[in-house]
């Protein structure tokens, strides 16, 4: 008996990836808009308090982590979790019902968030920055998604489950750990029954808060921007070159490696603060040991294309996906350099760490979302990719933009740090803080041109897919591998 | 002893046993293949190998296959 | 045994829970009882401080300010004495901030005035030629919560302890009063007051003297108190 031909079900898919690519817009909107007011304060003023640096800020963060991300996370998810567990949404009423229920409560919650953001409603911890009846909904969402992975873990039809899954079940659990515990918080109302509803208090003060805040915030990083994307890679990249991984051992064991080591490297983000001594130096130990199975997901991708390499000319999804993986590694050794203490007494505080942050947010992230985005696109719409002249026209406006941002905050970083501490030959500080700020105007100026650049490669994605979606030819099949386009 | 020491034998027990698990789990992944109990290089088709008409690659009643 | 864990999802989802929360365990849970200690002198906020300190955070300052100064000769030279610990005891949720964009402020109340706060709010580049930081012209009009900031304090005193009307310091007496809203209310007016005087703008005063908080006097009596 021939196993039934399955009918994946995309629906939910397509609705992340629409999410994503307009959360995409927004988000990156916002930080190229943020970017110009460090240049031009002018900007603050013309939404009135509405488009002040300080309002703006946390609502980029949010927006591009938990909403461009998150989405794109659940659009690959929704497509290949059904795939590699060889089994479709529509056997299961019930979890199609789920995922629907997922994707709708979602995009509630981000629009509330996003009003309650613009309304002053903030807890101040970065990345956990909703106030406590949002993360309640937000909780929901997570237990929502968990019995989608479970459950459709309970009907497949493979029995091993591939690598991608792997990160997908880590993601899951690693969120939901960090998300409770960070985001514990007593709100006022319900225990003196006045003042703001929505008003909360933390769990923990001072130092123990910092702990728990950088304890999370930096797997948040981990969670979300690293091992869900190490999800997607393992499954698009070969996919899109149509080879193996290079070393399916080689996955296995970095997958242990990064759970074991990564969520002990959080202390780097608080060197030379208040925590105890060793706790910080344990931090740098093992954000330097951490370089190993981050290289180790790397090469065996950047490997898996060994012979394959006339693709990278032919192919711009596999540009995409190759530059990401470089992108990854570059920032997983800048990290660890940064968490070596002398180098981040230099490095923290300054402009140096945005830097750091979008080498991996932007090459890493970004990219791999793209691509992931457009090898489904064919496969959603039975379409070839609308143009592949504007890919690649994508992919090189985009890696403009990203060199010109990290090299000018590594020079903007950098020449604040120096200024910060250099002293006159009587040992007296020798410049006063606002001559650090003003001498920064050029390279924040590169920096938000450098992000235009890469917010026009968006729009130019967002085009190339709803072209996609309506107007490019029809193609009878979903094809294998590579995935058709368009000249 | 205090918190401190207790943390501190915690720690050291945690690099330990994280260094025998990772190498064991070396050995592991080499010695499974050589002794041709499991293959590991296969599980990269299922990426490759999912489309709708494909079977899987370990069904999950193993039972059932063999009557096939 | 490796080989088994691969095939049960379930126990494999456990086994990465195990894994990845044994290292919180670890790191987080024996510091709490040391870090929470306050040092001696510290006080919780009064109830304009913690209304001020809301402001604040409503504002997201903490986007372009630490409170954190670093034990440098360069950071204790331009801001003072560096950090510590137990001075945060009473600071939920902290506000250490991650990107100097503007200078750190943990000890700002040492050498700025209310009446320099409010010039520089009004109009920082007026202040300081050059400036990226935004003018906050809205904090003038705007009117203080003090009801959520006693709800918080309030919270604060019954939840966690915090020692509101409570001898600190032991010299007999009460180091920060908290008491009945109203109580606490006329508290603040009076010290709003102080300040709104402080900073030399009459429409300021007079907002204070109809009973009204302007949101920025809050905001400053809470840096002056950052020493
Ligand atoms: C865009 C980033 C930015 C934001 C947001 C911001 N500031 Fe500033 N701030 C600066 C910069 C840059 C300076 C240094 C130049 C100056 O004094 O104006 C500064 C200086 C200051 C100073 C003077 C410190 C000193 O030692 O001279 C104070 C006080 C201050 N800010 C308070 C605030 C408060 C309160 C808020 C929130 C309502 C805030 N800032 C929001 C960038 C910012
Ligand atoms: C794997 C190794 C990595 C290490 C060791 C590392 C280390 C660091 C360090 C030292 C900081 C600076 C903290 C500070 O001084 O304020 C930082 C900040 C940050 N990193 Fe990484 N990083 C790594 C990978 C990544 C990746 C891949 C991403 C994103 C995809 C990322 C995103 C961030 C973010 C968002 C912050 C910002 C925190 C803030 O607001 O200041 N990191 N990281």
């Amino acid at each position: 008996m021939q196993n039934p031909s399955i009918e994946y079900d995309y629906t939910v898919a397509k609705w992340f990836s629409y999410l994503a690519i307009l959360f995409g817009i927004i988000g990156m909107g916002i930080g190229v808009y943020i970017a110009f007011e460090l240049a031009f304060p002018e900007l603050n003023y013309v939404f009135g308090q509405y488009s002040l640096f300080s309002r703006l800020r946390p609502l980029h963060t949010n927006v591009v982590a938990l909403g461009f991300t998150l989405s794109g996370i659940w659009a690959t998810w929704y497509y290949v979790g059904q795939r590699v567990l060889k089994v479709s949404l529509k056997e299961s009423p019930f979890l199609n019902g789920v995922a629907k229920l997922h994707f709708w409560l979602y995009f509630i919650t981000a629009l509330l968030a996003v009003i309650s953001l613009f309304a002053r409603y903030t807890t101040s911890k970065e990345y956990a920055q909703l106030e406590w009846p949002f993360d309640i909904l937000v909780v929901i969402i997570w237990v929502l998604w968990g019995v989608g992975i479970f459950g459709l873990i309970g009907i497949r039809r493979e029995k091993s489950l591939y690598i991608s899954m792997w990160y997908y079940i880590a993601t899951f659990l690693g969120v939901a750990m960090l998300y409770l515990f960070n985001n514990m918080e007593v709100p006022t109302y319900l225990v003196t029954g006045m003042g703001d509803p929505f008003h909360s208090v933390s769990m923990y003060a001072g130092t123990n808060d910092a702990l728990v805040q950088w304890w999370f915030g930096h797997n948040a990083v981990a969670f979300v921007f690293t091992v869900p994307i190490i999800a997607m890679i393992y499954y698009f990249l070969p996919k899109e070159s149509g080879q193996p991984v290079y070393s399916y051992k080689l996955s296995l064991l970095s997958f242990w490696g990064l759970m074991f080591v990564y969520l002990w490297a959080g202390g780097h983000h608080l060197i030379y603060s208040t925590v105890p001594d060793w706790m910080q130096t344990m931090g740098s130990v093992f954000s330097i040991i951490l370089i190993l199975p981050s290289w180790g997901s790397a090469l065996n991708m950047l490997l898996t294309m060994k012979g394959e390499w006339g693709q990278l000319k032919s192919n711009p999804l596999i540009k995409f996906m190759v530059l990401a993986s470089t992108f990854y590694m570059l920032s997983t050794l800048e990290g660890p350099i940064q968490s070596i203490k002398s180098v981040n007494a230099l490095a923290h505080f300054t402009d140096w760490i945005p830097g750091h942050v979008h080498d991996g947010t932007l090459g890493w992230v970004g990219f791999m979302i793209i691509s992931a985005i457009m090898h489904m696109a064919p496969r959603f719409f039975k379409r070839e990719i609308y143009s592949k002249k504007m890919l690649e026209a994508q992919f090189w406006l985009q890696t403009t933009g990203i060199v010109l941002y990290f090299s000018s905050m590594w020079i903007a970083g950098i020449t604040q740090g120096m200024m910060w501490r250099a002293v006159d030959q009587y040992g007296n500080l020798a410049y006063s803080f606002i001559d650090t700020v003003t001498v920064l105007h050029p390279y924040y100026t590169l920096r938000a041109i450098g992000g235009l650049f890469y917010l026009t490669g968006v729009l130019m994605w967002a085009y190339n897919f709803y072209k996609t979606m309506t107007a490019a030819k029809q193609i009878e099949k979903e094809p294998q591998f590579a995935s058709p386009m368009a000249a | 002893m205090d918190i401190r020491e207790i943390q501190g034998f915690l720690y050291f027990f945690f690099i330990v046993f994280i260094t025998v698990i990772l190498y064991g789990y070396i050995v592991h992944l080499y010695r499974s293949e050589k002794k041709g109990k499991r293959d590991y290089e296969k599980y990269s088709k299922l990426a490759l190998d999912d489309e709708p008409t494909s079977s899987p690659l370990e069904p999950m009643e193993d039972n059932k296959q063999k009557e096939q | 045994m490796f080989g088994w864990l691969e095939k049960r999802p379930f126990f494999f989802a456990v086994g990465v829970f195990v894994v990845i929360a044994f290292a919180g365990l670890i790191e987080i849970v024996p510091d709490f009882a040391q870090a929470s200690r306050p040092v001696v002198g510290t006080k919780p906020y009064s109830l304009l401080e913690l209304a001020g300190r809301q402001v604040y955070i409503k504002e997201s300052c903490n986007a372009c300010h630490s409170q954190l100064i670093r034990p440098f000769k360069s950071e204790t030279d331009r801001y003072g004495m560096y950090s510590m610990s137990g001075e945060y005891a009473y600071d939920r949720p902290f506000l250490w901030g991650s990107k100097r964009t503007g200078p750190d402020l943990h000890r700002v109340g040492n050498y700025r005035t209310s009446d320099w706060h409010a010039n520089h709010m009004w109009d920082p580049t007026s202040v300081v030629p050059g400036s990226i930081m935004p003018a906050y012209k809205h904090l003038f009009k705007n009117v203080t919560d003090l009801e959520t900031a006693y709800a918080e304090a309030l919270t604060v005193k019954k939840v966690f302890n915090v020692p509101y009307d409570t001898d600190i310091d032991g010299d007999g007496k009460i180091d920060v009063k908290l008491g009945s809203f109203d109580e606490a209310k006329q508290r603040a007016l009076k010290y709003a007051l102080k300040v709104a005087k402080e900073t030399k703008r009459q429409d300021l005063v007079n907002m204070v003297e109809n009973g009204k908080i302007p949101e920025i006097v809050a905001l400053i009596a809470y840096l002056n108190r950052l020493k």
